[in-house]
């Protein structure tokens, strides 16, 4: 391998990874039919695992220097779909390489040599392995991704619609990395001058109205007319072929010979390369480097527009070259615009053609975009108003001055019509056209054109000098002069180490900027204390979340693993979620309200940023015992109010350890006791609901104890007996008695039996406790207004309460009709323990 | 001008874990920041941070989920483990009893992460030589025992932090490159394009509202 290919073989490699082997590259690829630049494909084989896809590479220089210049346009997996063949084409040192893959077609322009046998040899190699083998090219899925949009598109011979060769560039690349991208660039063009310097590079600008001949004279009198070599050619001619085969076919072997005449006549002290050739019919434009530059040219690119016969054939028109040397952005323009003395108008509106369609499907895409743009051609202007002898009189006397104030691109220049902000150098040289071929003689024939400045090099753009700017007469064979402008421009060089050093400091920022992009708040407290928290009296403590950060945050209270909730149920968070604007804050309530026996609560919350960091938020506290959430075996042994209980007393009630000291609850029979008092009487005793207060006295009266009466209206304590019904641990009709009661609720013996032989003395003798009380309610339900089937549907849910409340509001009727038997039958004494 | 891709085009989760004040948070600050963030509180919760690196010439963006440390914390932190392509588990070479809880530490990993999960094993705080509490050796034998890898590495100078973090990314990038890692399990950490940070588990739209809410 030559050393050259060896080193864009590691630079290729490099593009994948380690076990992905390159097998085989080949350089300088073009695309058949696309545009003449494109020759800047790598053709690459690799294999993975001995399943191998083509590769075609696209390469932002003329020879990458690095793998990031590489993007990949195109993969193509060696399976059974695969298949290709070469055509070779008749007169030419190239082949066309075909490659079928599926309903697609490549085809690519490859040079005939040791190098295309080799890479052919290679993929039939490929080919055979991949088919011995199982092959497995999901290896491949990660690199649909990475392909170049951009280049997909300018490229005409691959077919979008493949179904393997999807272009993924949307789906792997989000918005936000779009737009870090493009801010990426912004930034690194905004501190350009940090890592480049300027340097004079020479500019040789040529151009030359050939009138159809074939090159028999050197050019070197013209190109080489400078002594040192210049850094960078651009190279313009026109009318190369006159023939109507060129004018229709766009195709013709003079754009070689030309090329070729060029190459021979630019300066022999240094090796040129030739970095792009754009040719419409006559028009052609070569833009050639001096090699020690090449690997400085990058994003080459070309376009031509015509603006001839119907206003777009390629007998007028323009060809350009655009292309970026170092850190600057170059465009040459190579017109030749409309004939004929009075067509200056016309010629006005083909340079706005040029410049307005004109498109390098790259950024920048269009001319005056470049930071440099140099114009050249056979603008085709002429010497108004002067007769053919005026002319020639003047020129005599060499008064180049006068005549140039008749010169229709001045005078368009100047009212602003064409080339506005463009430049052009003094002229110093008599005009290039017309001549009679083979002399220097201005044209003696019929028609007797006078003289005129056709041809001219102008341009724009910062830091740019003209050091020469002439015509040379020693070329004859045309009735045009070449002409010839050189410049000293500058060029923004890129210092690599400085650039990779903003550049890695730019990176660095935007990975700052984008930590600090994320959500940012704080909360006042993580920690968050209750004290005493006690039965059905809801506590709260408000925390402040305060957005610090400098875009609005979504927050919300999220579940911790394995749990179906954001928190324990005695928490209420308002508002579990919301949005904080920048600076704002957000008050968020816990409330705590207890309704089950717990000695302490204990909460870890996960207050979640969207799309940033969790904080955690921890709720605990102490819990006060209480009467209404203990059970009822658990009641009955304790002597004195709950409060006043000695913890291991108390311990010992809660095990069932100690003795039953009561039939019933003692909490229950002082309400019961009450109620019978002072209640029985009362209308709707059980239906208006008391204040919260009221409650709370009648709550800590029962868990305390007090000389005091019990506190409250009947309503209230009736409410409370409510309460201590529904919240004790376990409801007076145990969970798994409920439906075999309900099942029997249609008959008061089965019912009876029940109660007898499933229920435990304790709650036996609570539930007959209870309706016996309700009984005597209805003793007295003129005054009060409770029927049995009232009372029986409210205590029927509270009695057989379900295990979730309210689960199974449909069996309500069934625990109304079973606590209804016990309400109109006499509950003898047999069902009162012994 | 370099036309390179500033993109990326791989999302790899971490998380770090390891006691309360062996210095996770500094260690994340330090990469990201690239600053020694002293008096540094507690996290409570997790904190997160993001930085796009290069392995291979790829760039692979690290979604950073630095964890509390603190005993009680410890059933929430451990909804975080899952979908972690890489763990950074961290000890104070200053302090014993961070060294001693690795092995529950290294449980709780190889529990609740996927067998392809990289564990790198830091021992933070080696600027504090005169303190040194855990021999090198150790600690080493300690990792190679249990297949981690392993830097002692000082958050405050910033010395191997940069390594460690890288190092754990190429690994996680080999197992992509052997196939080791299947990138389209859900929890292998791993993920092709870029996206919000997000759990599989804690996702929002799990989230259940509960009838007394007021919401």
């Amino acid at each position: 391998m030559l050393s050259i290919q060896q080193d864009v073989y590691n630079i290729v490699q490099a593009k994948f990874l380690a076990a992905e082997i390159v097998k085989s590259i080949h350089l300088n690829v073009s695309v058949v039919d696309g545009p003449l630049e494109n020759n800047n494909r790598i053709l690459t084989l690799v294999e993975y695992n001995k399943s191998f896809a083509l590769f075609v590479l696209v390469s932002s220089r003329v020879q990458p220097i690095s793998f990031s210049d590489l993007s990949i346009e195109s993969v193509i997996p060696l399976d059974q779909n695969f298949s290709f063949e070469t055509e070779p084409v008749r007169g030419q040192n190239y082949v066309i390489l075909i490659i079928r893959y599926k309903q697609n077609r490549y085809e690519f322009k490859i040079e005939i040599g040791k190098e295309s046998c080799n890479f052919a040899a290679e993929i039939i190699h490929a080919k055979e392995v991949s088919l011995n083998s199982s092959t497995n090219f999901t290896w491949l899925e990660k690199y649909f991704g990475t392909m170049n949009q951009t280049n997909k598109n300018s490229n005409s011979s691959i077919n979008d619609q493949n179904d393997f060769v999807i272009i993924r560039d949307g789906m792997a690349q989000g918005q936000a990395s779009i737009n870090r991208e493009s801010m990426l660039k912004y930034q690194l063009k905004l501190r350009e001058p940090e890592f480049t310097q300027k340097q004079e590079f020479t500019i040789f600008v040529g151009t030359w109205n050939v009138n159809g001949q074939p090159p028999t004279a050197s050019l070197k009198s013209w190109l080489s007319c400078v002594e040192t070599p210049p850094d960078l050619y651009a190279i313009g001619f026109q009318e190369i072929d006159l023939s109507k085969e060129a004018f229709i076919f766009n195709d013709t072997p003079r754009e070689a010979e030309w090329q070729k005449s060029v190459m021979d006549g630019i300066h022999p002290n240094a090796k040129y390369r030739l970095v792009a050739l754009s040719r419409l019919v006559g028009m052609q434009l070569a833009v050639i480097v001096n090699n020690q530059h090449y690997q400085y040219v990058k994003n080459v690119s070309m376009d031509t527009v015509g603006t001839g016969l119907l206003g777009k054939m390629g007998n007028k028109g323009g060809v350009a070259v655009r292309l970026e040397l170092h850190n600057t952005s170059l465009c040459f323009v190579n017109c030749h615009l409309a004939a004929h003395v009075d067509e200056f108008e016309r010629r006005n509106q083909d340079y706005k053609d040029i410049n307005a369609r004109m498109n390098f499907r790259r950024n920048p895409q269009a001319i005056k975009d470049h930071e440099q743009v140099y114009w050249l051609g056979d603008l085709n202007y002429r010497i108004t108003d002067l007769t053919n002898l005026q002319v020639k009189t003047l020129l005599q006397r060499n008064e180049v001055t006068t005549l140039l104030r008749s010169d229709q691109l001045n005078q368009q220049r100047e009212r602003g019509n064409v080339l506005l902000d463009y430049v052009e150098g003094d002229i110093a040289f008599h005009p290039t056209y017309k001549f009679d071929l083979n002399s220097d003689i201005y044209d003696t024939s019929e028609k007797a054109r006078p003289p005129a400045w056709t041809d001219r090099i102008l341009w724009r753009g910062k830091g740019i000098h003209q050091v020469h700017y002439k015509s040379h007469m020693e070329l004859k064979i045309s009735d045009h002069k070449p002409v010839s402008a050189l410049f000293k421009s500058e060029i923004s060089v890129v210092d690599q180490n400085r650039y990779r050093r903003v550049h890695e400091d730019l990176l660095k920022k935007m990975d700052k900027h984008e930590n600090e992009f994320l959500p940012q708040v704080t909360v006042d407290q993580n920690e968050v204390v209750f004290n005493s928290v006690k039965f059905r009296e809801p506590q709260s403590r408000e925390i402040i979340i305060a957005n610090t950060g400098v875009v609005p945050a979504d927050f919300e209270f999220i579940n911790k693993l394995n749990e179906s909730t954001y928190c324990k149920d005695w928490l209420r968070i308002v508002p579990y979620c919301g949005s904080i604007n920048p600076g704002e804050k957000c008050d968020v309530r816990l409330e705590v309200n207890l309704e089950t026996d717990l000695d302490n609560i204990d909460d870890i919350l996960i207050l979640h940023l969207k799309g940033g960091k969790d904080m955690f938020i921890t709720v605990s506290g102490s819990c006060q015992k209480s009467c209404f959430t203990q059970s009822l075996s658990t009641l009955v042994r304790i002597q004195v109010p709950i409060m006043h209980s000695k913890k291991e007393d108390f311990n010992s009630a809660r095990n069932n350890q100690s003795p039953i000291l009561y039939s019933v609850p003692r909490e229950l029979w002082l309400l019961v006791d009450h109620l019978y008092r002072h209640g029985l009487k009362t209308r709707d005793l059980f239906e208006s609901s008391a204040l919260h207060e009221e409650l709370i006295r009648i709550r800590d009266w029962l868990d305390y104890g007090s000389q005091d009466p019990l506190p409250g209206t009947p309503q209230a304590v009736a409410e409370t007996l409510v309460l201590l019904l529904s919240y004790i641990k376990e409801p007076v009709i145990p969970f798994e008695l409920q439906d075999v009661c309900i099942a029997a609720a249609s008959n008061f013996q089965n019912c009876r039996q029940l109660l007898i032989q499933k229920l435990n003395d304790i709650h036996r003798t609570t539930f007959i406790y209870i309706c016996m009380f309700l009984q005597e309610l209805v003793k007295h339900s003129n005054d009060n207004g409770y029927e049995p089937k009232t009372l029986a549907s409210l205590f029927g849910d509270i009695l057989l309460r379900d295990q979730i409340r309210n689960a199974k509001p449909q069996a309500s009727r069934g625990k109304a009709n079973f606590v209804y038997n016990f309400l109109v039958n006499d509950l003898s004494s047999s069902l009162i323990p012994k | 001008m370099s036309t390179g891709p500033y993109n990326y085009s791989y999302i790899f989760k971490y998380i770090i874990i390891g006691d309360m004040g062996v210095g996770k948070s500094c260690l994340l600050h330090q990469f990201t920041e690239k600053k020694f963030m002293a008096d540094c509180p507690h996290t409570i919760g997790v904190e997160f941070g993001t930085r796009i690196i290069e392995v291979s010439g790829q760039k692979v963006k690290l979604q950073i989920w630095d964890t509390a440390g603190q005993e009680r914390f410890r059933a929430v932190t451990r909804s975080y483990y899952r979908g972690a392509a890489g763990a950074l588990m961290v000890y104070d070479i200053t302090r014993r009893s961070t060294y001693n809880h690795l092995s529950s530490w290294l449980t709780d990993t190889r529990n609740l992460t996927n067998s392809s999960t990289v564990i790198f094993l830091i021992g933070n705080k080696c600027d504090l030589e005169g303190q040194r509490d855990v021999t090198y050796e150790e600690a080493s034998k300690f990792a190679e025992e249990n297949g981690l890898l392993f830097v002692e590495a000082s958050a405050k100078t910033g010395d191997n932090v940069e390594e460690a973090f890288l190092e754990t990314a190429k690994k996680i990038y080999q197992s992509i490159q052997d196939g080791r890692l299947d990138l389209n399990a859900a929890e292998s950490g791993v993920q092709h394009k870029p996206s919000q940070p997000g759990r599989n588990n804690l996702s929002n739209d799990q989230q259940t509202n509960r009838d007394n809410c007021a919401c």
